[in-house]
């Protein structure tokens, strides 16, 4: 085949689960280039915000995503808590962390089954997947909800941890860990899944830097680029996480560096249940918000969720920008696909584990009122 | 050749026709079930091969544009036939085959290609990108494991000294069991055999998340059910020979059961050991290892031949 | 450790390397500095940022400030749109910001110099109608193809289409 070919992937394919569209240039099996449509299930969220008061803005964030829901609302809580010169008491900010990386645990394994799924290796799949709902159960026994946890307050979090959650969720991440190593194990030593991963997709360290990749597809080019450790927030000061950093740059260090995190997640996760501090769960929260303009950066499972939040001393924000991880890593797909194979595309799009709700958030369709 | 008195039976009942149906709806079932368990998925119910084959049936087909519309509907009739004729001279549940002369075996392989040619061309003579790549990939990978399949089937005729699927047949149940003179052919035999079939690791050409459904993307209702329904027929039709080639022979409806099924785990395991090999591992899998191994196979056969000769 | 020094010197760092540029400068948190540059200079800026390798483009916002009654003593202002460039490093973050009026909402595109930031202006200019010269690519990115020319969803302006208020999901 000489002729140049456009293969188009989404927005319905069966290969993305959600909607976005790609036009993928090839000739032959080879891709010569890659663009990018997005905006299919745009919401409007950003303009949405500027009508809802503070308090409800909370539950419209954390309605920006799905996997990652957690993260939106601890966020904007965070950035709130910053303009309002309000501080969430200790247990609260515990909590905040403790579900931060059990919503990371579930988020990479819901990952892992998804490029394994792409990878054509759908026994990985069914596997981590079915592992992932020890956590997800977990989640819901902490909060209630299995997704949308809604475990923010503005000023605290909504509920806390009884000594019988505690032994459960150890117990939980004890046999996670265990299932966690193994999926290192096979994702390191099965030579087809090699086949599809290890000198795919190299992203330079220098490419990753300039391209402003973020979170764990950064982490895996060696750029040592992480919230949690850069800017501490929640109670990443009092329980340290370490980066885990891998040079190769390729998608099997991807799968390395998203599986080692957990094994830090995990053992945070221990370290707070073990040493919860006392205190109260929530801070009081002035009605109206003072004004001025706060940034407010937390580490999502997939990178770094950028809220520039904006008050005119309302009731309402003047303005909420929110730059998710995933808009931030798709300059590194569409730079690194030329040169590859058609196969290894969909790879590739899942390297850096992209949400597209998280990406579409801006537009309003409809007026909510 | 005898000639059968009951020709139409056997065409339309047994082998060919409906007992082929039916043993390739159940394989189909046994291997996505067992697929499932290993996957820690519950897997389909008994009768859903032939739940989907008759919703497929009952529904309409639809004419893509800028098709040729001759082509895009004799396609599916070809694959089923050729998949329906093959069975002939196969010893199907142990019986003896139907017909038998000398250079069956070839003509069987032939058949078996004809079925996956028909595929590759129906994905052509649409428009569809994604039948078209689908279409390039199945012909790739069609060049590249025939080759090694055809020498791994080659080894037990030249061991029979005969071209006659019955006679290799007979020759195999006589003697120590193939598996265990020729591995190499054996393993090079069943691996072929996944990668006729297009099922993982080697399903490049209908990578759903790739290329949606390959080369029969734009194919529904009758068309699609019909190319199902001759890949299930393939599957039996290729356990049947690699049972009967390898495994000491099939003689009996029970000895076929026990030695298609047994195969068939293993072909159910190794569809989920493995991931997705991309279309360019395929062939240098098959050309790089592959071929070399079962022709390795065959010097090994030709050579103790020779020695066995000698010495007696 | 040095390197905490450094980090402490590392928003200095910064805004010694582009000094000469800025026309007004603030620290609205402990961690960020915002500076106001004009549109003229936003490239040398952000190339010398580049040269002396501070920080990644974190995000580009959009602010909307549309025409207010003029209080007393003071003349009516043109509604204009704030862009702001958000360069992080470690915990700083260094923030430039560049005015545009609606008469003349052009700015340059920085993606020579930094080509991630093509997704992140492309929002921009869908957003807040600014437009941005020299962007690669500049078809619809976000907003549906049905969208109309010159409605930007993100300015205060808009409000919402007629029949989209009365209830109707078309």
């Amino acid at each position: 085949m000489s002729e140049k070919f456009v293969i188009p992937i989404g927005p319905q394919h069966p290969a993305l689960k959600e909607p976005s569209h790609f036009e993928i240039f090839v000739d032959g099996e080879e891709v010569i280039n890659a663009t990018l449509r997005l905006g299919y299930v745009h919401r409007g969220i950003e303009k949405g915000a500027e009508q809802r008061t503070w308090t409800q803005n909370l539950y419209l964030m954390e309605r920006i995503c799905g996997i990652c829901s957690h993260v939106h609302a601890l966020a904007f809580a965070q950035g709130v808590e910053a303009l309002a010169g309000v501080q969430a008491p200790p247990r609260a900010r515990a909590i905040r962390q403790l579900v931060a990386e059990l919503e990371r645990l579930h988020s990479h394994l819901l990952w892992l089954g998804v490029a394994a799924h792409e990878a054509g290796f759908d026994a990985l799949f069914m596997y981590s997947w079915r592992d992932r709902e020890t956590v997800m159960d977990l989640l819901e026994l902490l909060s209630g909800n299995r997704v949308n946890y809604s475990a923010n307050l503005l000023g605290g979090v909504k509920f806390d941890v009884t000594p019988d959650q505690k032994v459960r969720i150890l117990d939980g991440v004890s046999f996670l860990e265990e299932r966690v190593q193994y999926y290192l194990n096979v994702v390191n030593s099965d030579e087809t899944f090699l086949g599809r991963t290890r000198g795919v997709g190299v992203l330079s360290r220098e490419e990753a830097e300039r391209l402003g990749a973020v979170g764990p597809t950064a982490r895996a080019s060696g750029v040592p680029r992480d919230v949690r450790v850069d800017v501490p927030y929640a109670a990443y000061t009092e329980f340290p996480v370490r980066m885990v950093l891998s040079q190769q740059g390729d998608l099997q260090a991807r799968f390395v560096v998203r599986l080692e995190e957990l094994f830090e997640s995990i053992r945070v996760i221990r370290e707070i249940l073990n040493n919860l501090p006392e205190s109260e769960l929530t801070a009081r929260m002035p009605r109206r918000i003072p004004a001025g303009e706060v940034i407010s950066r937390v580490e999502a499972p997939r990178g770094e969720l950028f809220y520039f939040i904006v008050s005119n001393g309302s009731d309402k924000p003047e303005r909420v920008k929110v730059r998710t991880p995933s808009l931030a890593n798709w300059g590194t797909v569409l730079a690194t696909a030329p040169g590859h194979k058609l196969a290894d595309i969909p790879m590739l799009v899942a390297g850096i584990d992209p949400c597209f709700s998280c990406n579409d958030r801006t537009v309003v369709v409809k007026t909510v009122r | 050749m005898t000639l059968n008195l009951n020709p139409l039976i056997v065409l339309l009942i047994f082998p060919g026709g409906l007992f082929l149906i039916m043993a390739g709806l159940a394989y189909e079932y046994l291997d996505r079930k067992l697929v499932a368990r290993f996957q820690n998925r519950i897997g389909p119910r008994w009768f859903q091969p032939l739940a989907d084959l008759l919703k497929l049936l009952s529904k309409e087909e639809i004419t893509p544009l800028g098709v040729q519309r001759g082509l895009f509907y004799l396609l599916p009739l070809f694959a089923l036939a050729s998949a329906l004729t093959a069975a002939l001279y196969v010893p199907m549940a142990g019986l003896l085959p139907a017909y038998a002369f000398q250079g069956d075996l070839i003509v069987t392989i032939y058949l078996l290609s004809v079925l996956t040619l028909s595929m590759g061309l129906a994905g052509a003579c649409t428009v569809d990108r994604f039948a078209l790549v689908g279409a390039t990939r199945t012909l790739t990978q069609l060049f590249s494991y025939e080759a090694p399949f055809m020498l791994a089937l080659l080894g037990p005729a030249i061991a029979a000294q005969t071209w006659q699927i019955r006679s290799i047949n007979e020759y195999a149940s006589q003697n120590l069991w193939l598996l265990i003179a020729q591995p190499i052919g054996f393993l090079v035999a069943l691996v072929g055999l996944m990668g006729k079939l297009e099922l993982p690791p080697f399903d490049a050409p209908e990578a759903e998340t790739e290329i949606v459904a390959g080369a029969l993307t734009e194919y529904s209702g009758r068309g699609l059910a019909l190319f199902r329904l001759s890949k299930d027929i393939e599957l039996v039709i290729g356990l049947t020979l690699v049972a009967a080639f390898y495994l000491g022979g099939i003689h009996s409806p029970l000895d076929f059961l026990v030695k298609t099924v047994g195969l068939l785990l293993v072909v159910a395991l190794l569809q989920t050991l493995f991931a997705r090999l991309r279309i360019d591992q395929v062939v240098g899998l098959w050309w790089r290892i592959g071929t070399i191994l079962a022709v390795i196979q065959l010097i090994a056969i030709v050579l103790g031949r020779y020695v066995g000769n000698l010495i007696f | 450790m040095s390197q905490e020094v450094m980090q402490e010197d590392l928003l200095r760092q910064a805004l010694d390397a582009i000094r000469s540029w800025i026309r007004a400068e603030k620290t609205p948190q402990p961690n960020r500095v915002d500076v106001v540059i004009d549109r003229e200079d936003l490239l040398t800026v952000v190339e010398t940022l580049r040269r002396i390798q501070w920080g990644y483009l974190s995000a580009i916002t959009g602010l909307d400030h549309p025409v207010t009654e003029p209080a007393e003593g003071e003349s009516a202002q043109e509604g204009h749109v704030e862009v702001l460039y958000h360069f992080c490093e470690k915990d700083k973050v260094l923030t430039l910001r560049v005015s545009v009026p609606y008469s003349d909402a052009v700015l340059p595109s920085i993606c020579g110099i930094l080509p991630s930031a093509t997704l992140f202006e492309r929002e921009l200019s869908e957003m807040f109608g600014v437009r941005i010269e020299g962007t690669p690519d500049t078809s619809r990115l976000l907003l549906p193809d049905n969208w109309p020319e010159g409605v930007y969803p993100l300015r205060k302006a808009f409000t919402g289409f007629p029949e989209a208020k009365e209830g109707s999901d078309e």
